[in-house]
């Protein structure tokens, strides 16, 4: 597939496979470019208008919007067609992964065992009793069946490899041919911001593949990075893939609100669109853990996607959390990421929030120019 | 808790959670969602007929006239079938997804206890 790296854990496809994947990569490429904005148009040109005609005002609320979009044939058709081509994603995925399952678990066994040359190896470290919090069991995330975190088999990495070609065809490339996206963006900004920093140790929550934490490896090689996640299955493929790319990353099945790390274990703490999969009381666990995690002087960095500012963009940003099992996102909208952070024990002159839009290429950029990534950049 | 792998469990092809319903009518979202699957399948398809003539066009020695009387028989037919079988289930899967949520309904209803009107 164009714009995708072939890597040694990643499932062949058959010729019809590939056709399908590609479709719907293309379905998506057109829904979120050219569908999508139709909302917008709908509503201000349509929807907005009628109802000020009506009722002699505007819409006051996101759920003011809500009854009358959902209302609306031109959004109902493109949420729709939204819904089923995220079904049809993970449907295009399994079923290769599922057929070559046997022969991908075998592999990621000896991967993981295979020595790195000229560096020490990954690690991964698994513990079978650690309890999945709710908001990965209330509800398959982003609709992959079985979620991130069930095994089906003995040392199961379906979800894992899923998991990896899902979100390539999610963004429709636009992740770039490694899933790299959002590791480069944080890298970008830390480069920006913060040009002398040179992290010896760096933490990954909620790493899934490790797609960003590879990134981290790369970019600091005299750094020990570490991901954590609380599924197996992801973080089995995620230390086979990291094993495939030849980068040393140490995996565990851990949960980001209390983790087994010493006070003070890690230079820099990161996570990439991780915190709106978690929910308003973890959250600032999380965030109290990052803490407790940094070293003086260490430097906490969390990417997340706004959550829009009008009550139309409130909206449609939280089409995800009522048709594509964001379950709990929808907590953040309108929350205060720094005073959240100020309830985990920061202090007021160590945390902030900055707007960061780094400067990609094309390839990578399916979003609108306006499009904007915010930073939880705290200090210890 | 993250149970211990058990060899007989099948993966999930549907993911957990509710799947919410678009239009007025929920017969049109499984409409809907078959004729997006369709598009998809009518794109697998077409993507082969291309690979197909261009493998022809390279290799030659093929004309139209053969592939218009060409007939299926024996092993042909019977891929042939199993594919249109394959794409029947493709296409139905949403209404099939839409039958079992009916019936897990209708099974949730019915397991729960029935009451007497002046049963506390």
């Amino acid at each position: 597939m164009a714009n995708f790296k072939q890597h040694g854990m990643l499932p062949a496809t058959t010729h019809d496979e590939a056709s399908r994947q590609e479709f719907v990569s293309a379905l998506r490429g057109h829904l979120s470019g050219r569908l999508m904005p139709g909302n917008y148009r709908v509503f201000h040109e349509r929807v907005e208008p009628a109802f000020k005609a009506r009722t002699g005002r505007n819409p006051e609320s996101e759920h003011e919007v809500r009854e009358l979009m959902t209302k609306n044939p031109f959004y109902q058709f493109w949420s729709a067609m939204q819904r089923r081509s995220q079904e049809m994603l993970w449907e295009s995925v399994i079923d290769p992964t599922e057929r070559q399952l046997p022969e991908l678990i075998d592999k990621a066994r000896k991967l993981g065992a295979r020595p790195l040359p000229g560096k020490r190896k990954g690690t991964l470290r698994l513990d079978p009793k650690l309890e999945v919090p709710r908001y990965h069991t209330a509800a398959d995330i982003h609709l992959q069946p079985g979620g991130y975190h069930t095994d089906f088999t003995a040392d199961d990495i379906a979800a894992g490899a899923i998991y990896d070609k899902g979100i390539n065809l999610y963004m429709g490339g636009g992740l770039g041919e490694e899933n790299n996206l959002t590791g480069d963006t944080l890298v970008a900004y830390i480069r920006k911001a913060h040009p002398d920093f040179a992290p010896r140790s760096i933490l990954d929550m909620g790493c899934a593949i490790g797609n960003s934490s590879v990134v981290w490896a790369r970019e600091f090689p005299k750094a020990r990075v570490h991901g954590l996640d609380v599924g197996a299955p992801i973080l089995r493929y995620a230390h086979a893939r990291a094993q495939a790319l030849g980068v040393a990353v140490d995996f565990s099945q851990q949960n980001a609100e209390h983790t087994d790390f010493p006070d003070g274990s890690f230079d820099l703490v990161v996570s990439h669109i991780v915190l709106h999969e978690t929910s308003k009381s973890a959250l600032v666990r999380v965030l109290a853990e990052s803490r407790r995690l940094l070293r003086p002087g260490g430097l906490m960095l969390h990417l997340e996607i706004p959550r829009g500012r009008t009550h139309m963009q409130k909206f449609m940003f939280n089409w995800e959390a009522y048709n594509n099992n964001e379950t709990f996102s929808r907590y953040m909208t309108d929350l205060d990421l720094r005073g959240e952070a100020l309830k985990a024990g920061f202090a007021p002159d160590q945390v902030r929030v900055d707007q960061f839009t780094p400067e990609l290429d094309d390839t990578q950029k399916n979003y609108g120019d306006e499009f904007f990534w915010n930073i939880l950049v705290g200090r210890r | 808790m993250s149970s211990p792998a058990d060899p007989v469990k099948q993966p999930p092809t549907r993911p957990k959670g509710h799947r919410p319903v678009v239009f007025d009518d929920p017969a049109i979202d499984q409409l809907h969602a078959a004729y997006v699957t369709l598009a998809t399948e009518l794109a697998v398809a077409f993507e082969r007929i291309d690979t197909l003539e261009r493998l022809l066009e390279r290799h030659a020695g093929v004309t139209r006239e053969e592939i218009e009387g060409f007939e299926a028989d024996g092993a042909v037919a019977e891929s042939r079938a199993t594919r249109r079988t394959d794409l029947a289930q493709r296409l139905l899967r949403p209404f099939r997804e839409f039958r079992e949520d009916q019936i897990a309904r209708a099974e949730h209803a019915r397991s729960a206890p029935v009451r007497a009107p002046d049963e506390p």
